[in-house]
């Protein structure tokens, strides 16, 4: 009974792992877009994704888990680059190009890995309390 | 009179039970720390005196005689009955700091929680295979 607790402990902790690295593959997709420009004259470019979070009540075990909602767009303006010679340049000769800021992927890809490592230490933490209960029976 | 009814160890199945909830507690803090609007929780302490009190006297006198003079203690042993043992309350506690986002969890924090439910973990654990071989050397098996 109350390894199964420690168990459900561990899923939640795992809910969060997975939310995290759901995290990881948007902020992925943001670098790796981060020069997509439109190829069709004023245009938009790629417009730059935020990963949501919500909590949500997981009727099998009973707690309360993390789940990754569907990504929103960044509202934030498109910057303005003068490429005459682009595809995508408008009359005056300026390509929007995606809101989407390297300083800010990397903060935030470093916010999720602490919140990844932070998940972890705590299905280490549950397993440990999980083997110390079996050691009991060791001695 | 089984091990399990012991009051010692009744006692001690409660606090595990206690900590293993309040880990399930710090996990789903933790999986929500990036949560908008989620309040970091925990449990209410686990009050010791309570625990004893309610455990308490086992030995009591009984009136047996319409002449004995009756006290409070009298009656059934009030030890906890098997099964009896409940978790925590979960209370929302606001932790050191709030984002903007209305999101209350301090990573640290939790960490330095969970370090200290395993470390009592750890304790109860210990404590409990000590009492069996107390047990054990009563029976001289030691």
């Amino acid at each position: 009974m109350s390894a199964m607790d420690l168990i459900k402990s561990m899923m939640v902790a795992a809910s969060g792992l997975k939310a995290q690295s759901g995290r990881m593959r948007i902020i992925a997709e943001n670098i790796a877009n981060a020069d997509s420009a439109s190829r069709v004259p004023g245009g938009d470019p790629y417009q730059r994704q935020v990963p949501t979070f919500q909590q949500k009540l997981d009727r099998e075990i009973g707690t309360h888990v993390v789940s990754l909602g569907r990504p929103v767009f960044d509202k934030s303006e498109f910057k303005l680059k003068y490429m005459p010679g682009h595809p995508g340049a408008d009359e005056n000769g300026y390509v929007k190009m995606p809101n989407v800021n390297g300083m800010v992927e990397a903060m935030d890809m470093r916010e999720a890995q602490r919140s990844y490592e932070a998940n972890l230490n705590l299905i280490q933490a549950s397993r440990r309390m999980i083997s110390q209960t079996i050691e009991i029976l060791r001695k | 009179m089984t091990i399990g009814t012991l009051p010692i160890i009744e006692m001690m199945k409660q606090r595990m039970q206690w900590l293993t909830q309040r880990q399930q507690v710090l996990a789903q803090n933790v999986s929500n720390a990036d949560t908008p609007g989620y309040a970091a929780r925990d449990l209410k302490a686990l009050d010791f005196g309570a625990m004893v009190k309610r455990s308490g006297p086992v030995l009591a006198p009984v009136a047996t005689q319409a002449a004995h003079i009756g006290s409070p203690a009298m009656g059934p042993g009030v030890g906890l009955r098997p099964g009896q043992a409940t978790g925590g309350q979960i209370v929302k506690k606001p932790d050191f700091e709030t984002t903007p986002s209305g999101n209350s969890v301090v990573l640290e924090e939790q960490m330095i929680k969970v370090a200290e439910t395993q470390m009592d973990y750890q304790a109860v654990t210990g404590l409990y295979s000590k009492s069996l071989g107390l047990i054990r050397i009563a029976l001289g098996r030691s």
